[in-house]
């Protein structure tokens, strides 16, 4: 056995510390090799693939968060695995191995392990390379997918750059070996723990920390958003940290006292040992705990949007095919007989058609740069009956004669861009006529048909009003909002790309293709959340690897605690449940703690965008608890197994 | 009364088609109720293997053992453990006290899992610390008292359950002479006044002079067997005085105290 195979074998010997370590890394050289396939694809270099130059933008700062991700990432594991060997360091220097000696050891076995990781991560990258191609050209919608190819330049960055980044990242962790006496050393783990101490004040703290940063969350819209965002998230950053180095030990300090919960079973050694795993890992799962919060915020608001992005748009083009036109008999833009006969060539069902003619109305405006508001007037009756047909929640609204109600197509907007309560001077037919209208009230986010041009705030009053004030209006100067809302409309896109062909160039302005623009921010939503989505799993992944390993680097020293355990009659299916819940808590601790930040995180952004962002987020949340119970499973596994090897029974 | 009954104990170690080792050989040990009874012999002479076998934590290769009326081998292996935690006590070299738990937790960890009402577990606990003198240590943890101490709370933690014998292995090993000393006269109270049967394996002949009977082994099989008068001195001579028949490997550092 040379030296070199030594240090091999010691890799090998904590295969079991070092497993989910070499996961994690494999899995960011992995997604790194795959997004750098695609930025030197060449193809994508000479620009052949449409649409690839936003996606290519995007890839490349997601290598860059990969790069500065992996630095921590591995900065940390290494660093630990080396705290975590201390009496083997020891032993070794005992026998009289050089500090020389001992980094060259360390040295090869990390060039070993980050070969294999490089190594295994291209391969696997390289697997996953033709399946990643074809989804995203799934996504893109091009006819033919993007050839399976690796550039040259897309392995040897991979390769050479996580190789200067394991090397130099084990350079910098070489200081710390051979530093310490070997007393120290042989002694390390054997250092009796003193029991934790906590303050109540900096529990107190933390709640208030807590208790401050929800609050403002809570609170948190258009207007205060930019002075909260900064001290919101120091808050909740603040107060998480100190919850886990004080409030934990508190509460398990709590529950030690009430003797008939204490004084139960397995609960003796399960709080008891919870005690000091929380305290010694406070500041693992207080980091593991903020990452879930951004990751699960990242991706929900993702999801949000994406999301969100169906609703705005249902908002802003009311009917699948909407167009207006300035006169009651012009067909400038598109005459909906055509319309109707394509649709019915293509045997597409029309929900509802809406034709809603009104008159162009001036009246003085408030808190805007404008001085006067347009709006186009139209009668409570059309109103409420196309407002019914959309299912969208549209007000049934009923105006007195000489009252009206002001509607404008702006969701966030809540102040009023009209005086209310007192009557206003009216201008109808180019200022031909004027008339007092009182506004009773505004309806933000109201529209009920294409809300474009003249069509874009409504001034809604009663039947008969309407229809005498629509007489005094030429046909001509009438404006006609026209709307079809086809059924099952998402997968109409051919028949609604028909249809604007028919429209000509300068009168594109006025009509909209729903399925059209529902299609783009379909597509590039799709591609942010397919990028975003392995940045996701990775922060992911790296977040359970780090318990994972302080799980597995406490294991000899619980192992000697069960055995002996054992000897005295604890059976093993005591000694299963107390890990079990054990290690449940600290896996799932961080997990819970993440997702309530995450809550009150969507609810500010749900004040933002005025959606209900909470329950998409749910999805988000839900999915991250599965695989964290994976993760949890497993972890649980593979440390019972290691324990049950030194049972007798 | 009979407590624990062995009979022809053999235990051999190797697989087939290799070398055997034959660690005991057809041992016959029969402990009555209230005995102090030490056993002693060289290294390797398969002590530490038949305390196992005792313990329940190792099976004889042929052989029978009784404790208490139940022949452990038939059990399973829940049982066996619920059987460890109701009817034996130990004590070992190391303590085996958990860090993380105070003294006082560390004593009643077998009445907690076995879910004693606390009133029974404080009465229990109050008994045994005062009889072991480690009353005024309750509620430090394990690594603020000294060796000895934490062998006296070991000692409370294998009888607070009143088990069926005590089995101690080499519970000196580890201590000062101070400390071995305090340590064996709280076991030979708890032998006396309490009336606890006692089974202790041990190198030292200090410690086995305060058994009422030792036993010797060589090689894994049955040497001789002295019984204690009313003198602990002329006691420890005779142990010694066995001792040098007997030949051997001592450990020398466990050498004579007193």
């Amino acid at each position: 056995m040379n030296f070199r195979q030594f240090a091999i074998k010691n890799v090998r010997g904590n295969w079991h510390q070092y497993v989910a370590y070499f996961l994690s890394s494999v899995f960011s050289v992995m997604i790194f090799f795959i997004y750098a396939a695609f930025i030197f694809h060449p193809d994508v270099v000479h620009g052949h693939i449409h649409a690839a130059k936003g996606v290519r933008t995007g890839m490349l700062f997601c290598e860059y968060i990969i790069a500065i991700f992996s630095f921590f990432f591995i900065l940390y594991s290494m660093s630990a695995f080396l705290k975590s060997r201390k009496k083997e360091f020891g032993l070794l220097s005992l026998f009289g191995m050089t500090r020389g000696q001992m980094r060259r050891m360390v040295l090869y076995e990390n060039i070993a392990t980050s070969l294999l990781a490089i190594g295994t991560g291209i391969a696997f990258g390289t697997l996953f390379l033709k399946l990643f191609f074809m989804a995203l050209s799934t996504i893109l919608e091009m006819e033919h997918p993007i050839r399976f190819f690796i550039a040259g330049k897309a392995l040897l960055l991979t390769a050479a750059g996580f190789f200067v980044l394991f090397l130099f990242i084990t350079l910098i962790t070489l200081f710390q070996v051979g530093r310490s006496q070997i007393i120290d050393l042989l002694k390390a783990s054997k250092k009796p723990k003193s029991p934790p101490l906590a303050s109540k004040w900096l529990v107190l703290l933390s709640v208030c920390c807590l208790g401050a940063g929800y609050y403002l969350a809570y609170t948190m819209n258009m207007s205060n958003a930019i002075v909260y965002m900064l001290p919101v998230v120091a808050l909740v950053v603040a107060g998480t940290f100190f919850l886990f180095t004080q409030a934990s030990v508190i509460i398990f300090r709590w529950l030690q006292r009430r003797k008939s919960v204490y004084y139960k079973q397995t609960n003796l050694m399960t709080i008891s040992q919870l005690v000091f795993k929380m305290k010694d890992n406070a500041r693992i799962l207080f980091t593991v705990s903020v990452m879930s919060a951004v990751i699960l915020t990242a991706s929900g608001t993702f999801y949000v949007f994406f999301l969100g992005s169906k609703e705005q748009l249902m908002d802003s083009v009311p009917q699948t095919i909407s167009f207006y036109e300035k006169g009651l008999n012009t067909h400038d833009v598109l005459d909906p007989e055509k319309v109707r006969t394509i649709l019915k060539e293509d045997r597409v069902g029309i929900s509802y058609e809406v034709q809603l003619v009104g008159a162009s109305a001036q009246l003085p405006a408030i808190g805007r740069s404008l001085e006067t508001s347009t709006a186009l007037i139209i009668s409570e009756e059309s109103y409420n009956e196309y407002g019914h047909k959309m299912h969208r929640d549209r007000p049934l609204l009923s105006v007195d004669p000489g009252h009206a109600v002001y509607v404008i197509p702006y969701t966030g907007v809540s102040g009023s861009l009209v005086e209310t309560g007192k009557p206003l001077p009216v201008k109808i037919n180019d200022g031909a006529t004027e008339l007092p209208l009182t506004v009773d009230r505004q309806v933000s986010g109201g529209s009920i048909a294409y809300p474009r041009g003249a069509a874009t705030e409504l001034l809604v009053v009663d039947a008969a009003q309407y229809t005498q004030l629509l007489q005094g209006v030429p046909d001509d100067k009438k404006t006609v909002v026209y709307g079809f809302e086809l059924k099952n409309w998402t997968s109409q896109g051919d028949t609604a790309a028909k249809i604007e062909a028919l429209v000509p160039e300068d009168m594109k302005g006025q009509f909209d293709n729903r399925v059209a623009r529902y299609e783009e921010t379909k597509q590039s939503m799709a591609l942010t959340l397919f990028i975003g989505l392995f940045i996701s799993v990775l922060f992911f992944i790296a977040s359970g690897s780090m318990i994972y390993f302080k799980l597995f680097t406490e294991l000899e020293e619980d192992r000697d605690q069960f055995r002996a355990l054992n000897r005295i009659g604890m059976t093993a299916a005591e000694i299963r449940r107390t890990v079990t819940t054990q290690i449940a808590i600290i896996f799932f601790v961080p997990c819970l703690v993440g997702i309530v930040h995450t809550m009150f995180a969507m609810k500010s952004l749900g004040n933002l965008l005025v959606v209900s962002a909470m329950q998409y987020s749910l999805v988000v949340v839900g999915i991250y608890i599965v695989m964290q119970s994976l993760y949890f499973f497993a972890a649980r596994r593979s440390y019972l197994n290691k324990i049950a090897k030194s049972f007798t029974s | 009364m009979s407590v624990l009954k062995a009979q022809g104990l053999t235990k051999v170690y190797g697989s087939k088609g290799k070398m055997l080792y034959r660690a005991l050989s057809d041992i016959d040990l029969d402990i009555q109720k209230g005995e102090f009874v030490g056993v002693m012999g060289p290294s390797g002479s398969g002590k530490t293997t038949l305390l196992n076998i005792l313990a329940t934590i190792d099976k004889a290769t042929s052989g029978k053992v009784e404790i208490g009326g139940v022949n452990p081998a038939v059990l399973d292996d829940k049982k066996l453990a619920l059987f460890r935690r109701r009817e034996l006590g130990f004590i070992f070299q190391d303590f085996n006290l958990l860090d993380t738990l105070s003294i006082k937790e560390n004593i009643i960890l077998p009445l907690v899992l076995d879910n004693t009402n606390i009133k029974e577990i404080e009465k229990r606990l109050q008994q045994s610390a005062e009889l072991l003198g480690i009353s005024a240590i309750l509620d430090k943890r394990t690594y603020e008292v000294s060796g000895g101490q934490k062998q006296r709370a070991a000692i409370a933690r294998a009888m607070i359950h009143q088990p069926a014998i005590l089995l101690a292995d080499e519970l000196t090993g580890n201590l000062d002479s101070k400390s071995a000393k305090d340590v064996m006269d709280s076991l030979k109270d708890l032998n006396e006044q309490m009336g606890a049967t006692i089974m202790m394996v041990t190198h030292d002949p200090f410690a086995a002079s305060y058994c009422k009977r030792i036993v010797f082994i060589k090689d894994g099989s049955f040497f001789s067997e002295i019984r204690r008068g009313t003198n602990r001195q002329a006691f420890f001579q005779q142990i010694l005085d066995s001792l040098s028949v007997l030949g051997g490997n001592f450990d020398e550092l466990s050498a004579v105290r007193n």
